[in-house]
């Protein structure tokens, strides 16, 4: 039968995977709990995450300096999702919002194509991977790739740093505020248009960070972003939209799942177990296991 | 026969007639190209149905019609049967994965139920790929073609006449009380149910009908291009049918019609600038979103109104 080390294995790299998958359930959750509304170019803002790294990693810092270039291409992610928030979502978030959730969707969706071409146009459809020179850990007598643990000691960091802004820093406040009640944040005076283009910009910074780490691990081509985008959407479909411990409990009982049955059923099939937990939790309770009960914006 | 239909099914028997004269006049690439603008202009039609006038937004229509497809071309490839017998089989399994995926997201608010069905689909397209040995993959699915022939005369007429009857059979569906049952269903759901509209029922059948509908067009779309490969479920397709139909006006009869045939030969056009057709193509759209919302079916409406001197 299985042995017990080939299980306490898997057990740790579905945990481990399931950290980083919930930092892009964590994005998308995250703007729709304050802007209402779902930015379907997730996936293209995880691509572009992983392309900065590896440029960054390859022509300019060396990968000694890969944690360095992680920061950067977060932060230039973020820059990224205020930009789109300031030129394409502000316009219609200042019409009446009948028609806002159409709309968001149709400019996200042709946002999706439009990076997706643009980086087959500009990189062509190549893949690249940007090296990684962090040694094996040993975890007791597992072996466990650097990379993914640094991906994964990165991502509680970046949790952490994420949980603290919104539980300590002002705009944490309006944030949390704001995913409340839009119209009582700007009775309070807070320019709500302001806090949209933070709460987007973190948001795809999350995805970009997601993409940043997972780069060494699953390569980088012009819709990488693809499968790492649907694991996100399921967690959010089983954590529940808008709940963010959801996001992170779901992340990580999919990364198990889905390790499990790599390991132990068929690995082929990898990315369509999450899939069957999502029709399991849609079948016994609809809402999410967090969600929040048909409560309107 | 109420009013409403006399007066849609006569402008469609016009520019039936109208289109029917093309190929007169037309080379067999424009023929090509419109055939495959018919082919989204029912897809973009029935996903209408479903998301402009019920409310159900959904993001797996294009799996639909990748169901239809796959189920003729794999009955062909395996056992050898021919279209005709694989058509009608792939419409019943399409409209019924349409049944139990629509009675799934059933209880969802709009947003759970776009990220259902995205995850359905998008687990369909890694299923069609991952199972290649059944499917063929990424290698691609050849099929037969359904006349025999790679003329696209016939087969224009064939999509001509798919376009008319779904089209006509939409409209009838719109203007018969479950049609209206399905807007008071968008427009405020509890009310509707407090009025005694069978809300399950009602948004379950437009569920099965409108996947039954893209199964029917994707079966005759496979057996036309002849080589059936996962892309026809990429996300990109689905994306292509949001753009049509919200660029002609959502959740309007005309919206779809007029969004579906510009979009699909605009893009046969950009193609000549490769990968970068999509990237021109969704700068368009944004554009387009960022100066007018209404779409173009609202630009028609007063000369509709002229025409019939209606109110």
């Amino acid at each position: 039968m299985y042995s017990t080390e080939l299980v306490v294995q898997t057990f740790i790299s579905g945990i481990m995977i399931g950290v980083l998958y919930a930092l892009m359930a964590l994005g998308i959750t995250f703007i729709y709990s304050i802007m209402r509304m779902i930015n379907w170019a997730m996936g293209e803002f995880y691509m572009i995450g992983s392309y900065l790294q590896y440029m960054l990693v390859a022509w300019l810092l060396g990968p000694d300096l890969w944690w360095l270039a992680i920061v950067v291409s977060t932060a230039g992610v973020f820059v990224l999702g205020l930009l789109t928030q300031w030129s394409l979502l502000k316009p219609i978030f200042k019409k009446p919002p009948e028609a806002r959730d159409d709309y968001a969707t149709v400019v996200t969706l042709a946002l999706l194509l439009m990076l997706r071409s643009l980086a087959t146009g500009i990189a062509g459809p190549n893949q690249f991977t940007p090296g990684s020179n962090l040694p094996i850990v040993m975890v007791g007598p597992m072996p466990l790739a650097g990379a993914r643990v640094a991906a994964f000691v990165f991502a509680l960091v970046a949790l952490a740093a994420f949980w603290a802004v919104l539980r300590y820093t002002w705009y944490g406040l309006a944030l949390r505020a704001a995913s409340q009640s839009r119209v009582g944040v700007q009775t309070a005076g807070i320019d709500v248009l302001r806090v949209d283009r933070v709460a987007f910009g973190i948001g795809v910074a999350l995805a970009g960070l997601a993409g940043a780490l997972l780069a060494p691990v699953f390569l980088v081509f012009p819709t990488n972003g693809l499968i790492t985008t649907v694991k996100g959407f399921e967690i959010v479909v089983i954590g529940g939209l808008g709940s963010i411990p959801g996001a992170l409990i779901a992340g990580v009982l999919l990364g198990l799942i889905e390790s499990f049955g790599a390991a132990f059923v068929d690995s082929a099939y990898q990315n369509i177990y999450g899939f069957a937990l999502v029709l399991l939790v849609l079948v016994l309770k609809p809402t999410g296991l967090f969600g929040e009960r048909g409560r309107e914006a | 026969m109420s009013a409403s239909f006399r007066r849609s099914a006569v402008a469609i028997a016009v520019a039936a007639v109208i289109l029917a004269l093309v190929p007169l006049v037309a080379g067999s690439f424009m023929l090509h190209v419109a055939t495959i603008a018919f082919y989204y202009v029912i897809l973009a039609a029935s996903w209408n149905l479903l998301a402009g006038y019920t409310g159900q937004f959904s993001l797996a229509h294009h799996a639909f019609a990748a169901i239809g497809a796959y189920t003729s071309g794999l009955m062909g490839y395996h056992l050898g049967t021919s279209p005709w017998i694989g058509i009608p089989c792939g419409v019943v399994l399409a409209g019924l994965c349409g049944l139990v995926l629509g009675r799934l997201v059933l209880r969802m608010r709009a947003i759970y139920l776009a990220i259902a069905t995205w995850a359905f689909a998008e687990t369909f397209h890694i299923y069609l790929t991952a199972d290649y040995k059944f499917t063929r993959g990424e290698l691609g699915l050849s099929v037969k073609s359904l006349y025999g022939t790679t003329d696209p005369m016939p087969y224009y007429f064939t999509f001509l006449a798919l376009t008319v009857v779904v089209l006509l059979g939409l409209r009838l569906l719109i203007d018969s009380p479950l049609g209206y049952f399905m807007r008071a269903i968008k427009d405020d759901e509890l009310r509707a149910r407090s009025l005694g509209i069978d809300t399950t029922k009602v948004k379950i059948a437009v569920f099965a009908v409108s996947s039954a509908i893209a199964g029917l067009a994707g079966g005759f779309y496979g057996h036309f291009i002849v080589l059936l490969s996962p892309q026809m479920i990429d996300f990109s397709e689905m994306a292509k049918i949001v753009v049509m139909v919200v660029i002609g006006g959502f959740g309007t009869f005309l919206g779809p019609i007029i969004g579906a045939a510009p979009v699909q030969v605009v893009m046969t056009y950009l193609q000549a600038y490769g990968e970068w057709n999509l990237a021109v193509f969704a700068l368009i759209v944004i554009v387009l979103m960022r100066f007018s919302m209404e779409g173009l079916a609202a630009l028609f409406t007063p000369l509709w109104r002229r025409v019939w001197k209606l109110p």
